[in-house]
């Protein structure tokens, strides 16, 4: 049966039977943890540990600094060892608090302790989840407090747990989904405490049975609650996919899914909602993939935050061949990462080892565009790739952006995958919005 | 673990379809129809198909070496346009037409203007109408075999009704690629694998379809509508050459647009054109429409359409004016239509001239077979016992022959003293003889002028000559006989020309049809 879906979008090789199966099985760190202050969109956090302190599993090391900002806790006991620079996966040195885990796992006080979230106002909740700095756990690390705090409280309509998981190899969602179902719906609730004229939905693609039926369980006589199975087509995880399938309505890039009346988090998330308010855990842990046809070993794993990544890839058996390329992310929207020697996010949901980079591939292949229109029929925006390359070849920034639209690319990369011609189309629209925003900010 | 890791912007992954694979299936699709045409014509198309493609894919080679230009052969496009060359080309052509077609198309229709993606027309058929008009006589003889003939499109401008199913399967005169059920397969192929889109093609058609049903000049039957389809490559053209995608529009409401261009321009070509190039002449030209198109069709994001919901209130009320038909695509929709009217209104003022010009022409063979008739009439009786005739085959011991027209020849003061027959016979050797036969009312053959004779140059041919058409001056016979050995001088029978007694029968056939239906009907 296939499920509702949005306009375009493509069907990559899944890739997911590899770690699909794959217990989520809880991974201890080895080595130091590393804690970069800027894990979310918005302003980074201010570290407020020195070299030599001792910290405690959920002790906030660095705390929010203004609105649109989340606090860093603390993912293991023992030492800070240092407050320096450290690469991240964006491949950036970001200002980081270096932790030496002492294996004790000491925890601070009152760390799990029950919660009857109903008895909480909707403010006390807020607070809660700023607190457990919680942010987006599908990669965009947009501060979850933030989204629960919209201008027009009062019209929303939707609360969207995003099971989607499009991206090729990852599987840790659909995990997470088969065992902690009850903890992401308890989350839900949570919210839709805040929200009581709105319905929660569930949308999972159609080819994670296990998780649909966990997640049905999970609903199952509750009335406020709806689950959509969705056609499996990559981008269905995107924020603006899943407002159209669950709404109908078309967003645009100057509106936020709450003018839609949709609140949406990835169940990662929610689960993480549901901790920090019910159990009084902040986001310590998260659940991540490693994958790739380069793995030995494709896992699933139930990490710290902070644990450096190497150990994440030898965890999983390491390489079985030599990977080209290895990503922070699916081979769709990751970051290509320089080295493995970075630490694990709060946003970082897989690590995807690749032996051959198609990136390198398609620069082999490169021919000039045939003008088929592939890329037009793929984009889940209504927008026409052909024209906006070609716009860009010409630097007819004004173009781009007022006749063909660019500034709604999502930058999904359907476009670029499909091209039979190997053009690298996202790139270039990528590189023309930031030009354009940036011409916008100086005048 | 300490390779060096590649880092790029994401995707990092790619479909497995390359522009090569694009171009394959291209040929994939027109794999049957060449099949069809190589069992059909023989090893003459399998040689024309060779020599397209392997001249289109050197030319390319060579050009991208003189202008030290990257090779680019391995993409495969070369190979397209050499094989859908070939499949427009009449079977019997020699090798050096699709030798200069393929390196034109290639050369000149593409890499001077860039290369691929940049040609402004599809490159096999603006070589085919480069051939069309610089070797026109060779381009249109449909010859198989070396027995020529006339392909269904010249036989349904004739009158004749043609057989769809041969046109289906091919077996008919025309182009290499004329399997019009090949090629309908190979393009739901290519749809299916999503080489093309469904808009171009069925744009084409619909609109084609519908202007020959309303311009026709036969209405809307279905055999001749089917007809007009599968003839003169509109299959070919609308599956195959007016969806090269470089050359038509990027959008799906831009390729309708195109399409229809490409069905109207067609139609109107060949209603009131050449008939048999139409098609061609017309997708060219709507090539050039294509840039035009893409600059003024552009879809708006789904979320900036009228109609799309983009709030969460109720009453939606969106601010996006709905879109309307941009002026310049106006102004072309009206250029079109004036630049028709005129053609058209051309086309009327000189087929008076036409009309007046073969009935002077008739009046002139009439003075020749009649010359004591002053001026000529119609007669009411040998009207309508020629209407009666229904246009059907006259008789039965005259073979295929036709009455046209029987016209009265008056003396001065009005009495008639004859009448002038103008018979066909579709017997002859290249095609239909057509004759004017006088006959004084005593039944005495005055003499017969030819109206219409095709036949073999100095063979045939001779049928016009004293020698054999002065037989028939001052006999008196109710039928006359051939005598193939020749030498006769039996008053019934007339001598064939040597070498051509099929002609000499035919024109003995017409001739003793007239006299038996002026015989028949005279009062």
């Amino acid at each position: 049966m296939s499920g509702k879906t949005f306009r375009g979008g493509i069907h990559p090789d899944e890739h997911k039977e590899l770690a699909r199966n794959a217990a989520l099985t809880v991974y201890e760190p080895q080595g130091d943890l590393v804690f970069p202050v800027s894990q979310h969109i918005g302003k980074p956090a201010k570290p407020i540990v020195k070299k030599g302190d001792a910290v405690l599993v959920g002790q906030t090391i660095a705390e929010a600094d203004g609105f649109v900002s989340a606090p860093i806790i603390c993912s293991v006991s023992g030492k800070v060892k240092a407050v320096e620079k450290r690469l991240t996966a964006g491949g950036k040195s970001v200002e980081s608090i270096v932790v030496e885990n002492d294996g004790k796992y000491e925890t601070v006080e009152g760390f799990g302790k029950e919660t009857d979230y109903t008895k909480l106002t909707k403010d006390e909740i807020i607070e809660k989840v700023r607190n457990a700095g919680i942010v987006g756990m599908g990669g965009a690390g947009f501060p979850t407090s933030v989204k629960l705090n919209p201008k027009n409280h009062d019209e929303i309509r939707h609360i969207i747990a995003n099971g989607s998981e499009c991206e090729p190899y990852i599987c840790c969602d659909d995990q997470l989904m088969r065992t902690h179902a009850e903890d992401i719906v308890a989350g839900m609730k949570v919210v839709l405490s805040m929200f009581p004229q709105a319905e929660g939905v569930v949308v999972i693609e159609d080819n994670k049975p296990e998780a649909i039926d966990a997640m049905r369980k999970a609903i199952a006589g509750d009335d406020r609650f709806r689950l959509i199975q969705a056609e499996t087509k990559y981008p269905q995880g995107g924020e603006r996919s899943i407002i159209k399938v669950v709404s109908g309505i078309d967003i645009k890039s100057t509106m936020l899914p709450a003018d839609a009346g949709c609140i949406v988090d990835n169940v990662g998330t929610f689960n993480a909602i549901y901790n920090a308010v019910c159990k009084n855990i902040p986001l310590v842990q998260r659940a991540v993939t490693v994958s790739g046809d380069a793995i030995a070993n494709p896992s699933n794993f139930m990490v710290r935050i902070g644990t450096i990544q190497q150990e994440l890839l030898e965890a999983a058996g390491g390489y079985k061949s030599e990977p080209q390329k290895v990503l922070s992310g699916g081979p769709m929207m990751g970051i290509a990462m320089s080295s493995v020697e970075v630490p694990l996010q709060k946003g970082n949901n897989a690590i995807t080892a690749l032996v051959e980079d198609g990136a390198v591939l398609a620069i082999e292949q490169m021919t000039a565009c045939i003008r088929c229109g592939r890329c037009n029929r793929s984009c889940p925006m209504g927008l026409v790739p052909q024209l906006m390359q070609e716009s860009l070849n010409r630097k007819d920034y004004d173009a781009f952006e007022n006749k063909y639209y660019g500034l709604e690319c999502i930058q999904c990369g359907s476009c670029t995958y499909v091209c039979p011609a190997k053009r690298p189309l996202m790139q270039l629209f990528k590189q023309a919005k930031s030009e354009i925003l940036s011409r916008r900010a100086k005048k | 673990m300490s390779n060096v890791l590649n880092v790029s912007p994401s995707p990092h992954v790619r479909s497995k379809l390359s522009t090569g694979q694009v171009m394959y299936d291209v040929v994939l699709a027109l794999i049957p129809a060449t099949v069809v045409g190589i069992y059909h014509f023989g090893l003459h198309a399998a040689l024309i198909i060779l020599t397209s493609i392997v001249s289109a894919v050197l030319s390319e080679f060579v050009f991208d070496y003189i202008a030290k230009k990257e090779n680019t052969i391995k993409d495969g496009s070369a190979v397209v346009t050499g094989l859908l060359l070939a499949l427009c080309l009449p079977a019997g052509v020699p090798l050096y037409i699709p030798f200069i077609g393929a390196v034109f198309a290639i050369i000149i229709v593409k890499s001077l203007f860039g290369g691929l993606g940049k040609n402004v027309m599809n490159p096999a058929l603006a070589a085919r109408c480069f051939l069309l008009i610089s070797f026109g006589t060779t381009m249109t003889s449909y010859a198989v075999n070396g027995i020529s003939g006339a392909t269904p499109l010249a036989d349904m401008a004739g009158g004749t009704a043609v057989s769809v199913v041969k046109m289906a399967f091919g077996f008919t005169n025309g182009v290499i690629g004329c399997s019009t059920l090949a090629l309908f397969i190979g393009g739901m192929y290519l749809w299916v694998v999503g080489g093309i889109t469904i808009e171009i093609p069925a744009a084409t058609i619909l609109s084609f379809v519908a202007f020959m049903g309303i311009f026709g000049g036969k209405g809307f039957s279905l055999n001749y509508l089917m007809g007009q389809l599968f003839a003169g490559g509109v299959i070919m053209a609308a599956f195959f050459m007016a969806t090269d995608p470089v050359s038509s529009p990027v959008t799906s409401k831009g390729q309708v647009i195109y399409g229809v261009i490409v069905g109207v321009l067609a139609g109107l070509f060949r209603v009131l054109g050449s008939s048999a190039d139409s098609v061609s002449y017309a997708v060219i030209m709507s090539n050039l429409f294509t840039p035009m198109i893409d600059e003024f069709i552009i879809p708006k994001p789904y979320a900036f359409r009228s109609g799309a919901q983009t709030d969460n209130t109720i009453n939606v009320k969106n601010d996006e004016k709905s879109s309307i038909i941009p002026v310049p695509v106006i102004v072309l929709g009206a250029i079109a239509i004036i630049a028709g009217l005129l053609l058209s209104s051309v086309y009327e003022t000189t087929k008076e001239t036409i009309e007046q010009q073969n009935i002077a022409k008739n009046m002139e063979s009439y003075k020749a077979v009649m010359p004591d008739a002053e001026t000529f009439e119609n007669d009411e009786t040998m009207t309508a016992a020629v209407d009666a005739l229904n246009g059907e085959v006259y008789g039965t011991d005259f073979g295929n022959v036709l009455i046209n027209s029987v016209v009265a020849g008056k003396d001065s003061s009005g009495n008639t003293v004859g009448y002038v027959v103008s018979v066909s016979s579709k017997d002859g050797f290249d095609g239909q003889i057509t004759l004017s036969a006088g006959i004084s009312l005593d039944g005495t053959l005055n003499g017969i002028a030819f109206t219409e004779l095709n036949e073999t140059a100095g063979m045939g041919m001779r049928a016009d000559e004293d020698e054999f058409k002065g037989q028939f001056v001052g006999r008196t016979a109710s039928k006359f006989t051939l005598n193939k050995a020749g030498g006769s001088t039996a008053d019934d029978e007339i001598n064939s020309i040597s070498g051509a007694s099929i002609t000499s029968g035919a024109v003995v056939n017409a001739v003793n049809a007239a006299l038996d239906f002026v015989a028949a009907n005279a009062q």
